[in-house]
């Protein structure tokens, strides 16, 4: 009971150590428009975006954006994690698969893929499938590269050890590989959620007629500043929300693994 | 005796480095073992024993040379041949049950049936109150117990062991050899035993195969002629048992000077 009462105590304690910096940060921010160090017209008080905030999130209008950024967030997400961990675990499988991906992926992962935003966006079209495109080509790598090396550093004696047992090897790569593999993919699809975040907002504010990221550029083409803080902070409670969800995912797929932290 | 269930015919290994060239890790093997006998391979380390090992489990590919498993020629992994590991390789995402339940399953059993066969195992090496358990939250001692049973659940004919009790204290070790010995008593399975060990060696073995380093080879044969069931204790009192382990001690010593 103490134990469990201990580390209650110190998840707390960290929770509230990382938030003192966010906590930072928004006092500053408060103090700099409260002391009218930026004209409220320019730099809104963090006060009047958060009411904003709530407002807004009783508008049908924001609502429906927000859910086009989700909806093209989990689609290209989704996407980005079944084709890198398919690719990935079948390059570490498969030597000729390795040695036709490995140019490709050296050549492609370096660009920077939102050049190619404007030729998807003529491909796809001006909806959701640009977008997703977008964020599938960018979340993509991390994905692959970490399950490729995730599956590649598994301890060849788990995998005889099932062969010896009677599993092929097909099954063998789809089951006790791609498990053994899991803390590493985990951490790839970590970053590929954090880009795909970042991409997603870009996109929408570079060509786009909705979404989260559309909402800001409208609202600073307007001078509505306090309008124009509210998807930054949409945003930034979505990817707190994600991580959330993710770390007790996390917890129950790699449960019997080393503990990560 | 019984026909020949291993015969290893010209086996050798050669690892292509860049960085050394060629590096042959096996020389010249020729060995036979007969069905139902426990074979240990004595030899330092980096004497290519624990190579042999996986070139029987059909994990490694021989440069030279085929291995036969009952007249069959090895190609492959099959369940056969039971690997146990000196690092036990448990699948760690698995419970205790899980991991002893998966050979039996990959055999095509029921699940109840595999269940009820992992249980009986578990009763085996003394662990049928852990079956819950992850493997990161068990001593090494019962690691390699699970690993043990894991194996036996798919009926192996051989089990091909690693070094298994290289990572346990001496006292786990000791325990565990009398469990193996206990339970290879049971059907005779036929053993083949990898160990840097010689007091282990001659205390499990009906023969002792001594390796030498670089590029290993089988240097000498003992037939370990100690009657069985066998007692630690009363072994350590035995006149034979003690040539043995002084004659084999001296032998590898030889080498060292050799070598130096």
């Amino acid at each position: 009971m103490s134990a469990l009462h201990a580390v209650w105590r110190r998840n707390i304690s960290e929770t509230l150590a990382g938030a003192l910096p966010i906590v930072l940060a928004l006092g500053i921010w408060y103090v700099i428009s409260a002391w009218n160090f930026a004209p409220a017209s320019l730099l809104p008080s963090p006060v009047t975006v958060f009411r904003r905030f709530l407002v807004l999130l009783g508008d049908p209008q924001f609502l429906q954006n927000a859910g086009a950024t989700l909806y093209r967030l989990f689609v290209g997400f989704g996407i980005a994690v079944m084709l890198g961990i398919g690719i990935g675990i079948l390059a570490a499988g498969n030597r000729t698969v390795a040695a036709l991906m490995q140019p490709v992926i050296r050549v492609l992962a370096p660009v920077p893929k939102i050049a190619l935003y404007p030729a998807l966006v003529l491909m796809f079209g001006f909806d959701h499938s640009s977008k997703i495109a977008l964020v599938v080509a960018d979340a993509l790598f991390p994905i692959l590269l970490a399950t490729y090396q995730g599956a590649v550093a598994v301890d060849p004696k788990l995998v005889w050890s099932a062969r010896a047992a009677g599993a092929s090897q097909t099954r063998c790569l789809f089951t006790i590989v791609l498990t053994a593999a899991l803390p590493s993919i985990l951490t790839g699809a970590r970053i590929g959620l954090i880009i795909a975040c970042i991409v997603v907002f870009l996109a929408e504010m570079i060509l786009s007629t909705d979404g989260l990221g559309q909402l800001l550029v409208r609202a600073a083409r307007n001078f509505q500043t306090v309008d124009m803080f509210v998807p930054i902070i949409a945003i930034s409670m979505l990817g707190l929300l994600l991580n959330a969800a993710f770390n007790m995912l996390s917890k129950r797929l790699l449960v019997g693994f080393p503990s990560q932290n | 005796m019984a026909t020949d269930m291993i015969k290893i015919a010209g086996v050798s290994k050669v690892y292509d480095t860049t960085q050394r060239g060629r590096h042959v890790a096996l020389g010249d093997i020729s060995i036979d073992i007969a069905e139902g006998q426990f074979v240990s391979i004595l030899g330092p380390s980096g004497c290519g024993k624990s190579t042999l090992l996986y070139i029987l489990g059909g994990f490694v590919e021989a440069t030279t040379g085929q291995v036969l498993v009952n007249g069959q020629k090895v190609t492959g992994p099959g369940p056969d041949r039971g690997p146990v590991f000196q690092e036990f390789a448990l699948f760690p995402w698995k419970t205790v049950l899980g991991n002893v339940m998966y050979g039996p399953l990959q055999q095509g059993l029921s699940k109840e049936a595999a269940t009820a066969r992992a249980r009986e195992l578990l009763v085996l090496v003394h662990l049928q109150n852990y079956e819950g358990f992850y493997p990161k939250e068990l001593s090494g001692g019962m690691k390699q117990r699970v690993a043990l049973a894991r194996t036996l659940a798919y009926g192996p004919k051989i089990l091909l062991m690693d070094e298994p009790f290289g990572a346990l204290d001496a006292y786990t070790r000791t325990r565990l050899q009398n469990e193996l010995l206990d339970i290879w008593g049971r059907d005779r399975k036929t053993v083949m035993f990898v160990t840097h060990s010689v007091e282990e060696a001659v205390f499990l073995s009906d023969r002792v195969f001594v390796m030498t380093k670089s590029p290993g080879h089988i240097r000498k044969v003992f037939d370990i002629d100690l009657p069985r069931p066998r007692v630690r204790a009363e072994l350590l009192l035995d006149r034979r048992y003690q040539d043995y382990v002084i004659a084999i001690e001296r032998l590898m010593d030889e080498q060292i000077e050799e070598i130096a």
